[in-house]
């Protein structure tokens, strides 16, 4: 299972890629691992959202998973190619399988997010 | 797994090797895919799977009262010959269902039982049930659940896969009849009860498509499992054993059908029918909703919109009204949408009229389907 270095993690198995004040979220290769094929992403509406607040949910076969916000921002674009290709979640969570971006209006709160081995460290 | 209680089969052990990702199902530690759900599925539809069914319940019923005794828990007619299987219900008096099970009789005083898998909770629910209302009835029943290992051996190659190895002609076998015959691994011989029934959906009465449930005796079952295996099938997880089931409409214990609903709510007439002489625990609400129709009524729902239909979420009417709920939701990997069952105020059951399901507070929008969603070679 991979973890890339270079992002930040949450305990509930988000993956967070800062550039600038742009964070990039998607859900880490233990989390798509766990909730099996991915059938479905629910993409969340663009517009302003707190950190903590469920911003998308992924839906395998047999489960939900939610997506929650690491930082808060305006939602500014989401991965629409999920719409037809849920299963980029599964095959390239780090890639392809992103799920939306924020525009962080309060950068200081990624400061917060785990490394790759604190949040390792909760698996 | 931390749960202290959890009860294994046999064949636990070899699903942990074969790569099985396993969970705590009903209290059960159960494979719920090998390759994957969508995976196990396809190769079920495709091919054939070996599915690990021992967590259900089995139950032998001796003596000269058996069909009786079977005519009045159930709510099918008992009346098949010997070597035949009959898909029953088992109902409180209220007509909600204690459990849904095929007979398989042996004779008019021997048939033996298979129902649903039962949580440590409800342990004994069905057994004690029968037990209770043996009365005058001259019935013995046995307990054979803990002592045999089933299996369900599923998908279109079955027939090619299995009879080599079996000392019966299984293409002689019927739909919906059983045999005892034995597997015949470098001439040894293992009894095996094999019945020409399922919940997979790939059975069509066409002979070269049969597929089977199997029951052996504990001790021969890695031996059982490992031979079938090497015929070339899979092993299929309790995952695809749900979309393939709900893919043919085949109710669920627990979801389409508890002690809620009842088996005609549960669209389910044809198993409800009156017999000479004998009433039936049910009888007189099934027989009564049966000719009036029911409040509520099951119906197969496609989504229209995008999303995934889970048991529980709400459906509402165009109108705005509360008007039941989804029983049993998947995406259906054969069908390539999302499919489910729900029970609905009867008003509102016509084919072809769309209605809402409330996803996460969200309104998505819905149409009833003519149910199965599939049937062998042809997809609604």
């Amino acid at each position: 299972m991979e973890f890339p270095t270079d992002l930040k993690y949450q305990a509930t198995h988000e993956w967070v890629k800062i550039e600038g004040d742009i964070a990039t979220v998607g859900i880490s290769d233990h989390a798509q691992d766990q909730l099996g094929e991915i059938v479905f992403v629910e993409l969340p509406d663009t517009g302003v959202l707190e950190k903590g607040a469920v911003a998308a949910n992924v839906e395998s076969s047999k489960a939900v998973g939610e997506v929650v916000m690491p930082v808060s921002g305006e939602v500014t674009a989401v991965n629409e190619n999920l719409e037809d290709e849920p299963e980029k979640v599964n095959s390239s969570p780090y890639g392809e399988g992103w799920i939306f971006k924020i525009k962080m209006s309060n950068p200081s709160e990624a400061d917060s997010l785990l490394d790759v081995a604190a949040y390792q460290a909760t698996l | 797994m931390t749960e202290t209680n959890i009860r294994k089969t046999t064949l636990s052990k070899m699903h942990e090797k074969l790569g099985a990702k396993m969970v705590n199902f009903e209290d059960w530690y159960m494979p719920v895919k090998f390759e994957g759900v969508i995976e196990d599925h396809t190769w079920t539809r495709e091919h054939a799977g070996i599915f690990d069914i021992s967590h259900m319940t089995e139950f032998m019923l001796e003596g000269p009262d058996c069909i009786p005794f079977l005519k009045h828990m159930m709510t099918n007619s008992v009346g098949i010959g010997d070597f035949a299987a009959q898909y029953q219900h088992m109902c409180y008096p209220n007509g909600t269902v204690v459990d849904d099970l095929y007979i398989y009789r042996e004779s008019a005083e021997k048939v033996r039982i298979i129902a649903n898998a039962q949580t440590l909770e409800t342990d004994g629910k069905d057994f004690n049930w029968l037990k209770e209302h043996i009365g005058d009835y001259k019935v013995n029943i046995t307990d054979l659940s803990l002592e045999r290992t089933r299996f369900a051996f599923q998908g279109p190659e079955t027939l090619k896969l299995l009879n080599p190895i079996t000392d019966t002609d299984l293409s002689q076998i019927k739909r919906f009849r059983w045999c005892y015959t034995n597997l015949i691994v470098n001439s040894e011989k293992i009894p095996i009860f094999c019945s020409r029934t399922g919940y997979s959906g790939e059975d069509d009465w066409s002979d070269s498509l049969a597929s089977f449930e199997i029951s052996c005796k504990n001790k021969y079952a890695t031996k059982v499992y490992q031979i079938f295996l090497d015929t070339g099938a899979k092993p299929i997880g309790l995952g695809a054993r749900d979309s393939l089931r709900l893919e043919c409409c085949y109710a669920l214990y627990g979801n389409d059908i508890n002690n809620e609903i009842t088996t005609i709510e549960a669209n389910l007439g044809w198993v409800v029918k009156e017999k000479e002489g004998i009433k039936f625990i049910g009888q007189e609400i099934l027989l009564k909703q049966k000719s009036e129709g029911p409040y509520k009524v099951s119906v197969g729902l496609n989504l229209l919109d995008k999303g995934i239909l889970r048991a529980g979420y709400r459906i509402i009417s165009l109108g705005g009204k509360d008007i039941g709920h989804i029983t049993s939701g998947t995406f259906a990997p054969t069908l390539n949408k999302t499919v489910g069952l729900a029970l609905i105020n009867s008003e509102y059951k016509a084919i072809g009229s769309e209605l809402d399901v409330l996803i996460r507070g969200k309104k998505k929008r819905a149409v009833i389907v003519k149910t199965p969603f599939y049937t062998r070679g042809k997809k609604n």
